[in-house]
């Protein structure tokens, strides 16, 4: 049998189509990415870069445990065990993150027995969509020698640097300039010293990332000591960042670093050092 | 004769009549979403205020999705790690599509337990999933709260793990959303 089409068969499919459309235009939703506009993330890996302090900065309710470890020069042999038999400076920090852009902490190394308060705020941070090209902090910070049979106002120094950096793609580059100032000072030393620290890091991948220091000494300096200079491996391990290095100081605190480095990477002047540093979200469900 | 004009008149009640007068679908972009897993002694919730969802009574429709890149656990670089897990560049959503399988009275300003029974995809796996919550009408909104857990070796997700501890397979996720009330003629807008 055929069926003829007419005029009315046509008009009520026509209905029914624009019924049908009508009903399914109220599909599930079209799935579109949320672009963000927030800080670049992992523009450093960990809150100092060997014995330099970087723009990274603890998330709120964030705690960083640090345990810094510098030894002997490598150049004593096997004797000293390439300097690991000739004692470590060691520093034991905590910082904690009371907003996304504010920490302080206190930390205390062998030498000298400093104990160190310190903060850090980020007043820029470069964002994903470059609206902010760049990272900006302040770190202020004040030593305390904690040696006995000193006057208090003897023990103090103060420290504050303006950090600056950028991450490209996996480069990322920090330049710091800082000032120290030292109570007390032996004959011959200054009181204050004017650094500019230079950083550089660069993601091999996910869990390894090459960096390198550098920390002129710009002002007059202390005789006998020389510009920092120092190399790393950091090695994410899933919750730690280590970071294994070979470095010309065995100082920790970039003031001290300035005042007291006594040794020139590039004359083979160097030791073994290692950091570990672990951050805990405090933050409760 | 007759026959045209019927369907003549027909044609035109289709195309500018309301085919739902009082249609009014509920929608939120700004929905929390919380993903929380734990390892021994620990838990750690990512979290994000991206939730996407559309309540569409009239077709008794569910349906939510979330940008996994947008959860947040407090720590930049375990939020990588949660990525690398998820491989959210590959599977970038998580997502809910469903019906109301219980009553809902969306006059009535109490809270109200429902079921919801629709398919759950995360990590590009889609299962039925079965999810119990509650809705309440506030102020002609809808906000809704729910919760469940999800084994994630069902969706093909490896625990991550550690030396001697690794990340355990039921991972609760939890949302919350107040979904506004959008008229006939703004709904156009919805993505």
């Amino acid at each position: 049998m055929k069926i003829k089409p007419t005029y009315f068969t046509i008009f009520t499919l026509i209905t029914l189509i624009l019924f049908f459309l009508a009903d399914t235009a109220k599909a599930q939703l079209q799935r579109e990415r949320v672009e963000l506009d927030e800080p670049v993330a992992d523009i450093f890996w960990a809150p100092t870069n060997i014995g330099i302090s970087t723009v990274r900065n603890l998330s709120k309710y964030s705690l960083n445990s640090s345990v810094l470890h510098t030894f002997g020069l490598v150049r004593r042999g096997p004797d000293q065990f390439f300097g690991l038999d000739d004692g470590a400076n060691t520093r034991l920090g905590l910082e904690y993150g009371f907003g996304d852009t504010f920490s302080a902490g206190i930390g205390r190394m062998t030498f000298r027995k400093i104990v160190d308060l310190r903060a850090k705020s980020n007043i820029l941070r470069q964002t994903t969509t470059g609206s902010t090209p760049l990272d900006l902090a302040v770190k202020a910070s004040a030593g305390i020698s904690t040696l006995s049979g000193m006057e208090f106002s003897d023990r103090i120094s103060y420290f504050i640097s303006v950090m600056t950096a950028r991450k490209f793609n996996k480069l990322s580059l920090q330049l710091s300039p800082m000032f120290a100032h030292f109570n007390l000072v032996s004959a011959n030393q200054q009181h204050r010293l004017f650094g500019l620290g230079i950083v550089a890091a660069y993601e091999l991948n996910d869990r390894f990332a090459l960096s390198a220091e550098y920390l002129p000494v710009l002002s007059k300096r202390n005789p006998g000591t020389y510009d920092l200079m120092a190399i790393a491996l950091n090695i994410d391990s899933g919750g730690h960042i280590f970071q294994i290095f070979f470095t010309s100081s065995q100082w920790h605190n970039e003031a001290f670093i300035m005042a007291h480095n006594e040794h020139r990477f590039l004359d083979g002047n160097f030791r073994f050092g290692f950091n570990v540093n672990r951050i805990f979200g405090l933050r409760r469900n | 004769m007759v026959r045209y004009l019927s369907a003549i008149l027909l044609l035109f009640i289709t195309i500018y009549s309301d085919p739902s007068e009082e249609n009014v679908v509920y929608f939120t972009d700004s929905g929390y979403a919380e993903f929380t897993s734990s390892v021994p002694l620990h838990t750690f919730t990512g979290r994000s205020d991206h939730l996407t969802g559309l309540i569409d009574p009239e077709v008794n429709l569910v349906d939510f999705y979330l940008d996994l890149s947008t959860l947040r656990t407090g720590i930049d670089r375990r939020d990588r790690d949660m990525f690398r897990t998820l491989e959210v560049d590959d599977y970038p959503f998580a997502e809910f599509t469903g019906s109301l399988t219980s009553s809902f009275d969306f006059q009535s300003s109490d809270k109200q337990s429902v079921a919801v029974t629709g398919d759950f995809t995360i990590h590009g796996i889609t299962r039925e999933k079965k999810v119990e919550g509650t809705l309440q009408n506030e102020g002609g909104n809808l906000k809704l709260e729910a919760e469940w857990i999800i084994d994630i070796t069902n969706y093909d997700i490896e625990p991550p793990g550690i030396l001697f501890y690794r990340v355990r397979d039921e991972m609760e996720v939890r949302i919350e959303a107040v979904l506004e009330s959008v008229p006939e003629d703004e709904q156009s807008d919805i993505p």
